[in-house]
C-alpha cells in the first residue's frame, strides 16, 4: 500500500470511529468546537503558578504560623480562651489548604506532603499509645511517626476532641506537648511546600512557566493546561463522590471529613472556591484564568460554568450544620449539594477538557 | 486526596474528533498503546484514569476500588480502615504506587521509603523453587511497625558510583545501591538472600493479565533455538487459590500469577492487612504478632474492587509520534534488538468478567518473560524458575510520563537508574549486545533512541 493509501485508510477508520461516537455523546457535528488559532497559554500558565498556586501556599504557610503561635499560647496558658483561639486558627488554616486541593499535583504529591498534612483517619490507638508512653514529644519525634499521627486531623482531634466538646481543662500535659510538636511539624511541611514551588526554592513554578519549552515535566503547554483543569476536576469529583457521598450513602458520621471540628461544610465550600480561584485566575491578585481561554471560544459555556461554580458553593452552604447530622436529617439538602458539584464536574469534563484538547495551544 | 473521573473517556473522544479534520498528510497514525483503554493525557493524571470503555456499572466498581487503593490503614481496633500491621512497609496502596506510578528510589543515606527488601534462605528446588521464608522474618523485611510493636529492622541505603564511557568518550556516572540492615530485632541468618525492590506502576495490568498463556509461551525461546542470544523463559509460580503452579506474570521476577493474588499479597506482605487469600498475619509466629482474631481485615468485596481497579486503569497514548527524531529512534530501537524482549505489540485474549481489556491489540513493549540481565543487575536471589540473574521484561508503555506523574525518572528493579540512558547502560546478559550497540552509536542516535522510549 502506498503512503497515501494508508493515510486514506486510517482516516476512514478514524471517521468511522467518529461516526460511532456521534451516537454516544458528542460527535463531529454540531457540538464540535472550532479550535482557536494558536492560543498563547504563556500568561495563563504563568499566572496560575504565581497568582493561584504560590499565593495559596503562601497564605497556607502564613496561617500555619498563626496556628503555631496560638498553640504555643495555649501551652503557656491553657485557658478556654486560648483553646478557642487555637481552634479558630486551625479553622483559618484549613481555608487555604482546602482551596489548594484544586491543585493536588506536583511537590504536594511527589514530596509526600499531602499525606503528612491531611491524612485521615487519625490512628487513635497509636496516638493513645504514644501519649501513654514516656518518649519525649518533640517535633523530631512527630516527624518520625506515621502520617496518621500528624497533620491537620491529629491537631483537630487534640484541639476539638470527639463531638467538639474539648475544654482546656481536658488537655493533659502530654497532649499539649504532642499538640505543640505536631503543629511545629505541620508548619515545617507548609513551609517546605511553599519553598518547593517558589522560584527561590525548588521552583516547581518554573515547570508551568516553561511548559513545552525547557520544562522536563510538561512536554507541552497543552499538558500544563490539562493539568490545571484536571486538578479542578479531581477535587470536584472528590467532594461530590467521596467527601459528601460516602458518609451520605452509608449514613455514617465516622466517615465525615473534619468531624471533630464540625468544619466539614466549610471544607467542602473551600474546595469549590479553590476551583473558582483556578478558573477565574483570581486569588489575592487577579491574573489570567482558564475563563479567558474558554470565553474566547465559547462565551456561553464560560458564563454557564461560572454560574455552576457559584451554585455549587451556595448549595453546600445550604446544608444545615453540622454535616454529620445533615446526612441523616437533611438528606434532600445534601443530595442537592452533591448534584450541584456534579454539574460542575460534568461541565469541566465534557465542556472544558475537550476545548483544551481541540485548541491549538502554544 | 485525589480521586478518579471519567475524563479519560472524554479526552479520548476529543482526540479522535480532532483527528477527523486533520489535514496534515505527512503525519502517521500511531496505533493506540492500550487499545480501547487508551487515554490522551500528558498531565500528572496520565496513569490514573479509568479505562474509557468502562460502562456505568464498571466505572462505579473501578471508582470504589480507587477509593480503597487510597485508603490509609490504622491500628486496630478502629472505626475506619482498621487492621494495619502490626508489621508493615506501607499504610496504603498509594504510598508505594503514587498516582498509580513509580515511587522514588531511597535517598542517599536514607531509609527504604517506598522500596522494600525481599528475603529468603538458599534452597534446593523444592516447592517448584518457591523462596524459603527466613525464620522470624518471612519473605520480606518489614521496616515499620505500629506503636508498641518492633520493626524487624531499619535500613540505610547508600549509593556507590561507577563510571561508564560510551564509544565517543562521553562518561556516565551510574549508581549502585548498597544497603545495611541495622537494629534487627532478632539476628538475621547470615546466609539470608536479599533483593532491593522498587514498586511497579499499576496501570495497564489488566491488559497484560488478558494476554493468553499460549500467546506468551509462543514468544518464549528458552534454549535460544533461533540463536539470537536472547532466550525468554516463563516463570511458574504457586497460585494460592488452587495450590497449583501457574504462569507467573507480575512482579520483577514474574512471581505472581494474577492481579487478585498480587493485590492480596501486597495487602498482606506490605501492609499487614489480611484477606481470605492470606488470612494469617504476615507476623504470625513472630514476637510482634498480636494474634488478633479479627481476620480477614478486608472483605473479598474490597479485594475484588481493588483488583478490578488495577485491571481497568487506562494506558496513556504515545506523544510526539511524528517527531522525526522519535521516528528515527524507533528504527534504532528495532535495529539494536531492544524489541526482541521489549516486544512492541501483543494481542489480548479474554479475561473473565473484564471485557474492557479483552480482545485488544496493545503496545506494552514487553514479552512477559524472564531474561538473564547479567551479573551487574543480578540479585542472586532465585524466585521459582527465575534464577538470580533473571528478570521479567518490564513494559515500557507510559515510561516517558514518569517525570510529570511522579516527579522523577528512577528506573530498574532497585531504582538505581536515574534516566532511560542509565537504565539502558545497565542492561547486560542477553541484552549485552543491545547495550554495546547503544554505547557505540553516535550521540545523536543515542538521543534519538531515548527520545523514542520517552515517547512511549
Amino acid at each position: 500500500m502506498t503512503k497515501n493509501a494508508t493515510n486514506i485508510f486510517t482516516r476512514l477508520a478514524a471517521l468511522a470511529v467518529c461516526l460511532t461516537l456521534l451516537t454516544l455523546t458528542i460527535g463531529c457535528g454540531e457540538d464540535d468546537v472550532e479550535p482557536i488559532e494558536g492560543f498563547d497559554a504563556t500568561v495563563l500558565t504563568s499566572d496560575y503558578a504565581h497568582k493561584i498556586v504560590l499565593a495559596t501556599y503562601g497564605e497556607l504557610d502564613a496561617k500555619a504560623d498563626v496556628l503555631l503561635t496560638a498553640v504555643l499560647n495555649l501551652k503557656n496558658d491553657p485557658t478556654d480562651a486560648n483553646l478557642t483561639a487555637a481552634q479558630d486558627a486551625w479553622t483559618a488554616t484549613r481555608i487555604p489548604w482546602e482551596q489548594s486541593e484544586a491543585f493536588l499535583f506536583g511537590p504536594v504529591d511527589t514530596l509526600g506532603i499531602d499525606p503528612k498534612l491531611d491524612s485521615w483517619p487519625v490512628n487513635r490507638v497509636d496516638l493513645d499509645a504514644v501519649l501513654a508512653s514516656s518518649q519525649p514529644l518533640t517535633k523530631e519525634t512527630v516527624d518520625s511517626l506515621e502520617e496518621t499521627l500528624k497533620g491537620f486531623h491529629t491537631i483537630e482531634y487534640l484541639l476539638f476532641g470527639v463531638g467538639s466538646q474539648k475544654k482546656a481543662s481536658d488537655l493533659t500535659d502530654r497532649e499539649i506537648e504532642y499538640l505543640t510538636a505536631v503543629t511545629e511539624s505541620l508548619k515545617g511541611d507548609t513551609a517546605a511546600l511553599y519553598d518547593a514551588w517558589s522560584p527561590d526554592g525548588g521552583n516547581f513554578l518554573g515547570e508551568f512557566v516553561n511548559a513545552g519549552g525547557s520544562s522536563q515535566v510538561y512536554v507541552s503547554k497543552r499538558a500544563a493546561v490539562q493539568e490545571i483543569a484536571n486538578g479542578m476536576i479531581t477535587i470536584a469529583d472528590e467532594v461530590a463522590n467521596g467527601k459528601i457521598s460516602d458518609p451520605y450513602n452509608e449514613e455514617d458520621p465516622t466517615l465525615v471529613e473534619s468531624q471533630f471540628s464540625f468544619n466539614s461544610i466549610a471544607d467542602f465550600q473551600n474546595n469549590i472556591r479553590g476551583i473558582q480561584n483556578a478558573y477565574l485566575g483570581k486569588y489575592q491578585e487577579t491574573g489570567m484564568g482558564l475563563t479567558e481561554f474558554v470565553a474566547e471560544q465559547d462565551a456561553e459555556l464560560d458564563t454557564r460554568l461560572k454560574g455552576e461554580i457559584e451554585a455549587a458553593i451556595a448549595a453546600i452552604g445550604a446544608i444545615p450544620p453540622p454535616f454529620r447530622d445533615a446526612i441523616s436529617n437533611a438528606r434532600a439538602d445534601v443530595q442537592a449539594a452533591i448534584d450541584a458539584v456534579r454539574v460542575v464536574q460534568t461541565t469541566l469534563e465534557s465542556g472544558i477538557l475537550p476545548l483544551i484538547e481541540a485548541a491549538d495551544i502554544k | 486526596m485525589k480521586a478518579k473521573t471519567r475524563i479519560g473517556a472524554l479526552i479520548g473522544i476529543a482526540a479522535l474528533l480532532a483527528s477527523c479534520g486533520d489535514e496534515n498528510s505527512m503525519d502517521i497514525e500511531v496505533p493506540l498503546a492500550g487499545g480501547d483503554t487508551t487515554v490522551f493525557d500528558a498531565s500528572s493524571h496520565a496513569y490514573s484514569l479509568p479505562a474509557p470503555n468502562l460502562d456505568k456499572e464498571g466505572l462505579e466498581l473501578h471508582l470504589e476500588g480507587d477509593a480503597q487503593f487510597e485508603a490509609v490503614f490504622v491500628t486496630a481496633p478502629a472505626e475506619v480502615n482498621s487492621g494495619l500491621g502490626p508489621l508493615f512497609n506501607s499504610a496504603s496502596c498509594v504510598f508505594c504506587h503514587p498516582r498509580d506510578g513509580r515511587a522514588p528510589a531511597p535517598m542517599q543515606g536514607g531509609p527504604l521509603g517506598s522500596a522494600l527488601i525481599r528475603l529468603s534462605l538458599p534452597d534446593d528446588m523444592e516447592n517448584g523453587g518457591a523462596p524459603t521464608p527466613v525464620p522470624g522474618y518471612g519473605g520480606q523485611l518489614n521496616d515499620r511497625a505500629i506503636i508498641n510493636s518492633e520493626p524487624e529492622a531499619t535500613v540505610a541505603v547508600h549509593y556507590r558510583i561507577v563510571i561508564v564511557k560510551t564509544a565517543d568518550g562521553r562518561s556516565y556516572e551510574l549508581r549502585v545501591p548498597e544497603f545495611v540492615i541495622q537494629n534487627a530485632y532478632t539476628p538475621l541468618p547470615p546466609e539470608t538472600l536479599t533483593s532491593l525492590r522498587m514498586p511497579r506502576p499499576v496501570f495497564g495490568l489488566g491488559l497484560l493479565e488478558a494476554v493468553s498463556e499460549e500467546y506468551i509461551l509462543s514468544l518464549a525461546d528458552e534454549q535460544d533455538a533461533d540463536g539470537d542470544g536472547i532466550s525468554g523463559k516463563p516463570n511458574y509460580v504457586t497460585d494460592v487459590a488452587t495450590g497449583r503452579l501457574a504462569l507467573g506474570r507480575f512482579g520483577w521476577k514474574a512471581n505472581q500469577p494474577s492481579l487478585r493474588q498480587q493485590t492480596a499479597a501486597a495487602y498482606h506482605d506490605d501492609m499487614g492487612v489480611t484477606t481470605s487469600l492470606f488470612p494469617r498475619e504476615s507476623s504470625y509466629g513472630q514476637l510482634q504478632s498480636d494474634d488478633r482474631m479479627d481476620d480477614p481485615e478486608i472483605s473479598d468485596e474490597i479485594l475484588d474492587a481493588v483488583t478490578f481497579y488495577i485491571q481497568t486503569l487506562a494506558v496513556p497514548a504515545r506523544r510526539n509520534v511524528n517527531d522525526p527524531q522519535v521516528r528515527r529512534g524507533e528504527r534504532l530501537f528495532t535495529e539494536a534488538q531492544c524489541s526482541a524482549c521489549h516486544v512492541p505489540k501483543l494481542r489480548t485474549g479474554v479475561l473473565a468478567d473484564v471485557p474492557e481489556v479483552s480482545n485488544q491489540t496493545i503496545y506494552p513493549y514487553t514479552d512477559m518473560l524472564l531474561h538473564d540481565m547479567g551479573p551487574e543487575l543480578a540479585d542472586g536471589r532465585p524466585d521459582y524458575a527465575a534464577n538470580g540473574y533473571e528478570w521479567r521484561t518490564p513494559p515500557l508503555w507510559g515510561i516517558g510520563l514518569s517525570a510529570v506523574v511522579n516527579g522523577h525518572t528512577n528506573l530498574l528493579h532497585d531504582g538505581r537508574a536515574r534516566s532511560v540512558e542509565e537504565a539502558i547502560l545497565w542492561h547486560g546478559g542477553e541484552a549485552e549486545a543491545a547495550r554495546e550497540m547503544f554505547k557505540t552509536m553516535p550521540h545523536g542516535d543515542r538521543a534519538a533512541l531515548v527520545a523514542f522510549v520517552l515517547s512511549l
